[in-house]
């Protein structure tokens, strides 16, 4: 077999340190890769059912940490985890994935690909014995290795309730910061992580308050350029549907109808799996 | 001694010439029936010999052979029970000889006599009109046939008439049904919806085929029952076929004559041979009976796969093609496509007030039933959703009134008439094709899809009297393409 499997034993000298620390780590990590590729680095959890909102945020900011040599821990579900893993590989940079099955299950199937690429040039680990299926409770045990491995943990998109929660208690748990980013109060997708900035996480806005927070130089703010078009700044804020952007706007369906799809065409905004239209 | 009675009997929608012949020889008391006569049709003897004997007429004591010619053909159903007791009378001289050649005769009869229709009344009086010859039937059935241009019908309510002689040519008028079975629903009823509205009114005035996504309740029946009150009325020659089709499967083709679009909505459990026809002998089936109409599909992802991979083929031809071992049997259908579904199993994902429950897996097992193929022939993706309920109460926007709309979409449709029929590729406006292009490359759409988003575009364009399509025009259709869910 071309991969290479390993075991750590709580105390064995190449277990991540930071791990060991927290309260409750696990006395065994199986894993698949290059162990001395688990070092600190920032965890990325978000949404499976991400909206585009989301997964731009998880790019950006995930691709940037990577991109400046901070490794992105994050659980490989698609949505918001798979982002991440995909953004650090796309910048270049270092990710690993922490599962709740025996690292070498491709769950979700539809990460496969992903898997395989992080076990040939990164690293996959799990608590969970090599073969062993994914149950319910082991994904709420998975959250407290990635806060565990994290300096800090990073809260992308989180609807009410979602089980990213349970990754940021892990990480109060152990002792990490959470960071959250903000979105539209009129968002049901960021009403979690709006909550978890009400309850003292720390809000990151753009990349370089990210930077400033990894104590990171030469972080340029995103470059948020004011949209020219009303349609465009009515949905920057609140991603709608045709119905409501017309109606909030003033302007009749007909019209709304051409500008979103000469809009979308162009890229500048995209539909929702639930039919709002949001800005890319 | 020997007679010969012409009748038709059903192919498709069609009637094709059958001759009935009867022999009567001294001999044994026999009454056989050849010619591949299947069990409805060797049911017939006992039926002619009842009837005969109750309107006075005499059954010959001998022996008796009827042939269906031509032979090798398959003859179903109960038709043929008039012509065989006329040719039996013509060959016992009960009738005379003469007064049935320019007749052709099709009708059930009752043991009492009497002749009752039978299915595809309509099609029988066409190809009596084709071969220039007299239809003598029951007399039910006039008011029905009475439509066909040039028919002389000769009804008659029992075989008893036949005593004096052929009964009189009579052109009936086809008599008129006022209420039409599906209440037509009319757009200025609807609440809200607004864009939806606007989909229905492209997919009437260009019979695209239409997607309705949404949770339930949502409305998306109701839009579906509105699209056939947009469409404009059958015009003549759509009323015959329409009616031809309900006549041939046995249902009152009244509402076709009167110009009512049909819209048919089957059930999921529907069968194959149900959607798109079938069985022994064949049958037109819900698509072909939803000609010149509108297919309603609710809950499309429950209709049995191969049910709606059947539809495929049709869709993109308007004609069913059903190749049984004895022959191919063609159906109309040309439809316009309305179909619903639920985003997920649940129903409820995208719903802003309740939560969907189903897994990733659930979701997308569930959209695949219906198939990227069948996806791919869906012009106009819409998505529904609740409406405000005090929209609905308030009940405020009256503003597209029906009566607009539909005026809309004759126009489009008469101005789609007129406008030089070049091809859609030279009307693209440069822009307008680099903006298709674009979006084409972007969203991986197949060929398929480009071409009817042009359609789309078209009719958009055609919707504002204008021959150019332009940029706007596209873009719009691109908006109602459906998503990827990737």
């Amino acid at each position: 077999m071309s991969e290479h499997r390993f075991t750590l034993r709580l105390g064995d000298k190449r277990y991540p340190a930071q791990l060991a620390e927290t309260p409750d780590p696990p006395r065994v990590l199986y894993g698949i890769g290059d162990p001395s590729a688990l070092v600190e680095g920032l965890g990325v959890v978000g949404a499976r059912r991400a909206t585009p909102y989301g997964l731009r945020c998880t790019r950006l900011f995930a691709g940037w940490a990577a991109g400046h040599g901070i490794s992105i821990i994050s659980g490989a579900a698609i949505g918001c985890d798979r982002e991440a893993h995909l953004a650090a590989l796309d910048a270049g940079g270092d990710t690993l994935a922490v599962l709740g099955c025996g690292p070498d299950v491709d769950y979700p199937r539809r990460s496969a690909p992903l898997l395989a690429e992080l076990r040939r040039c990164h690293v996959v680990i799990s608590e969970c014995p090599f073969g062993q299926q994914p149950t319910r409770w082991s994904f709420v045990r998975r959250n407290r290795i990635i806060a565990g491995l994290a300096r800090a943990v990073l809260v992308v998109e989180a609807g009410l309730p979602s089980g990213t929660f349970s990754t940021a208690d892990a990480a109060l748990d152990a002792g990490r910061d959470v960071l959250a980013v903000p979105g539209s109060v009129f968002s049901p997708e960021s009403r979690g992580s709006n909550r978890l900035i009400r309850q003292g996480a720390m809000p990151i806005t753009d990349v370089g308050e990210l930077a400033q927070y990894l104590g990171l130089e030469g972080a340029t703010p995103a470059a948020g350029d004011v949209a020219a078009d009303d349609t465009l700044r009515a949905l920057v804020a609140d991603p709608m549907r045709p119905d409501d952007l017309a109606r909030a706007l003033g302007i009749d369906i007909v019209h709304t109808a051409r500008t979103l799809g000469a809009l979308e065409a162009a890229g500048h905004v995209v539909r929702y799996a639930d039919g709002r239209y949001g800005v890319r | 001694m020997q007679a010969t009675v012409a009748t038709t009997t059903l192919t498709g929608v069609e009637a094709i010439a059958v001759e009935v012949q009867a022999d009567v020889s001294p001999g044994l008391p026999v009454f056989g029936i050849v010619g591949l006569a299947d069990t409805a049709v060797q049911e017939a003897r006992d039926r002619v010999r009842a009837a005969l004997r109750s309107v006075g007429f005499d059954f010959p004591n001998a022996r008796v052979i009827v042939n269906l010619a031509p032979a090798p053909l398959r003859k179903h159903g109960t038709g043929f029970d008039l012509p065989i007791a006329l040719a039996v009378l013509a060959a016992t001289g009960q009738v005379p000889r003469a007064a049935l050649d320019d007749v052709t005769a099709v009708g059930e009869l009752g043991l009492d006599g009497s002749v009752r229709e039978i299915p595809g009344m309509l099609a029988h009086a066409i190809s009596a009109v084709r071969a220039d010859r007299d239809l003598l039937g029951p007399f039910s059935a006039g008011r029905v046939v009475g439509v066909v241009p040039q028919l002389r019908y000769r009804g008659i309510e029992s075989l008893g008439r036949m005593k004096g002689g052929l009964p009189a040519t009579a052109s009936p008028k086809a008599s008129r049904v006022q209420t039409p079975a599906v209440p037509v629903l009319d757009v200025a009823d609807i609440a809200g919806h607004e864009s939806a509205k606007r989909g229905l009114e492209i997919a009437a005035a260009g019979r695209h085929n239409l997607l309705l996504v949404g949770p339930p309740g949502s409305g998306k029946s109701m839009l579906a029952r509105a699209l056939c009150g947009l469409l404009p009325p059958l015009t003549e020659a759509e009323s015959l076929e329409s009616a031809l089709v309900h006549s041939v499967a046995g249902l009152d083709p009244r509402q076709c004559l009167d110009g009512i679009r049909p819209f048919r909505a089957p059930h999921h459990s529907c069968s194959v041979a149900g959607l798109v026809g079938g069985g022994t002998p064949p049958r037109p089936g819900e698509m072909s009976l939803a000609h010149n109409g509108v297919l309603f599909l609710d809950e499309l992802p429950e209709f049995g796969p191969a049910s709606l991979q059947a539809l495929r083929q049709p869709i993109e031809e308007g004609v069913i093609t059903l190749v049984r071992a004895h022959g191919a049997v063609r159906y109309p259908a040309r439809i316009t496509l309305a179909a619903a579904m639920n985003p997920c199993p649940c129903g409820y994902a995208g719903d802003p007030q309740r939560e969907c429950r189903c897994t990733d897996g659930a979701v997308s097992r569930y959209s695949a039933r219906v198939g990227g193929p069948l996806y791919d022939r869906m012009d106009l993706t819409l998505r529904i959703d609740r409406v405000d309920p005090a929209l609905i109460i308030d009940d405020a926007p009256v503003k597209p009134m029906s009566e607009t709309v539909r005026g809309r979409i004759a126009t489009a449709h008469a101005f789609a008439g007129i406008r030089r029929p070049s091809s859609m590729r030279s009307q693209l406006q440069p822009d307008a094709r680099a903006l298709l292009e674009d979006a084409a490359r972007h969203a991986n759409l197949s060929g398929r899809a480009v071409t009817r988003v042009v359609r789309v575009a078209r009719t958009i364009a055609d919707l504002e009297q204008s021959v150019p399509i332009v940029v706007s025009h596209v873009a719009e259709a691109l908006g109602y393409r459906s998503w990827d869910t990737a």
